[in-house]
């Protein structure tokens, strides 16, 4: 990214900046169970994320910034995740929303389902619930955001953080 | 009137099939408000067709298809079939017994089209050969996944670590 990579950004560029990037987050709806239909609802007007400036919802993974993860990740659905993340530009952002995106939730102990979007993408806010309300995506959101402001844009371009976190 | 509406009760359809087929029905019940029939897998498709063509039947809908395993009871695996009759709005469910080492069942698929994918489905999970199925092969699951997840003796980490305790004392089935 040019000068970006090479010199430690002035505190005041590196504010406003992240201040930027951190109220327009265009959001890729990936709704695999019922979550999604919690996401949706944070997207309409009564929860209405865009006073977060989360914008929904972008049309594809290539004008996205923010993926949600909503529901239940199959073994079988695992690759999609995985090439709709590959194809979002970065600096991107990975929301895991609810019980199974998170762990499997009640589907722990399938032989199906994915224990942890975590494995396949790497997660910046996990949302707990099965499903979480709206109001807690909306948490997770403000959480996110925190995350972003405080961010290094050198180390998100680096390329370092794009792999899972989790170890085998 | 070809469109005459005249439902059969579960004992008339089991009466029907007894009558055609003798002794290749094992059993005739009714199990919830349904006719269910045990039948030889010999004559399995044979009396899928009868169910299908004969007029006061007339099971044009085929509903579902799945399969049970009765291996940790002694038994083989089950393949249960139930059809449906738009037309009389009545069902029937047969049930057919496959061997446990060696599980194979006819296919119905070329006597209702929409056993195709639950034949495929059945195939994967429980691993049941359907003998004549066009095209035998995995449907939900992942192409590279190995065993057959329905399967009683199919591992899952849970049951690897602690067994299931079994059923608590006092209750029946």
């Amino acid at each position: 990214m040019g000068l970006m990579d090479r010199v430690a950004m002035p505190q005041p560029v590196k504010f406003i900046l992240n201040w930027g990037r951190k109220y327009s987050l265009w959001v890729m709806n990936f709704g695999l169970a019922c979550c999604a239909i919690e996401l949706i609802a944070t997207s309409t007007s009564v929860h209405d994320f865009i006073r977060l400036g989360v914008i929904p919802f972008a049309h594809g993974p290539r004008q996205a910034d923010l993926l949600v993860v909503a529901g239940t990740l199959t073994d079988k659905m695992a690759p999609a995740l995985k090439r709709v993340y590959d194809q979002i530009p970065d600096p991107k952002y990975v929301i895991s929303f609810g019980s199974c995106s998170n762990c499997g939730g009640p589907y722990w102990d399938s032989y199906s389902v994915t224990k942890g979007v975590d494995q396949i993408v790497p997660v910046d806010v996990y949302v707990p619930g099965c499903p979480p309300r709206p109001e807690a995506l909306l948490h997770g959101i403000i959480k996110l955001q925190e995350k972003i402001g405080k961010e290094d844009i050198r180390e998100k371009w680096s390329g370092k953080l794009t792999q899972p976190a989790v170890t085998t | 009137m070809a469109s005459s509406r005249s439902p059969l009760s579960p004992p008339d359809i089991g009466e029907r099939i007894r009558a055609q087929f003798g002794s290749d029905v094992k059993s005739v019940d009714e199990v919830f408000g349904h006719a269910v029939a045990k039948v030889d897998p010999g004559r399995y498709r044979e009396i899928a067709s009868f169910l299908r063509d004969e007029p006061d039947l007339d099971f044009n809908f085929f509903d579902f298809l799945t399969a049970v395993d009765f291996r940790p009871k002694g038994g083989g695996f089950e393949v249960v079939t139930q059809v449906y009759s738009t037309r009389h709005n009545h069902s029937a469910r047969l049930k057919v017994e496959c061997d446990a080492d060696d599980p194979r069942c006819p296919t119905l698929e070329d006597v209702w089209p929409g056993a195709n994918w639950c034949e495929r489905e059945a195939w994967e999970l429980f691993g049941i050969v359907f003998e004549g199925h066009p095209h035998l092969v995995k449907l939900v699951l992942p192409e590279q996944f190995e065993g057959f997840p329905l399967r009683k003796d199919f591992p899952l980490m849970t049951r690897e670590v602690k067994p299931w305790p079994g059923e608590a004392e006092g209750v029946e089935e």
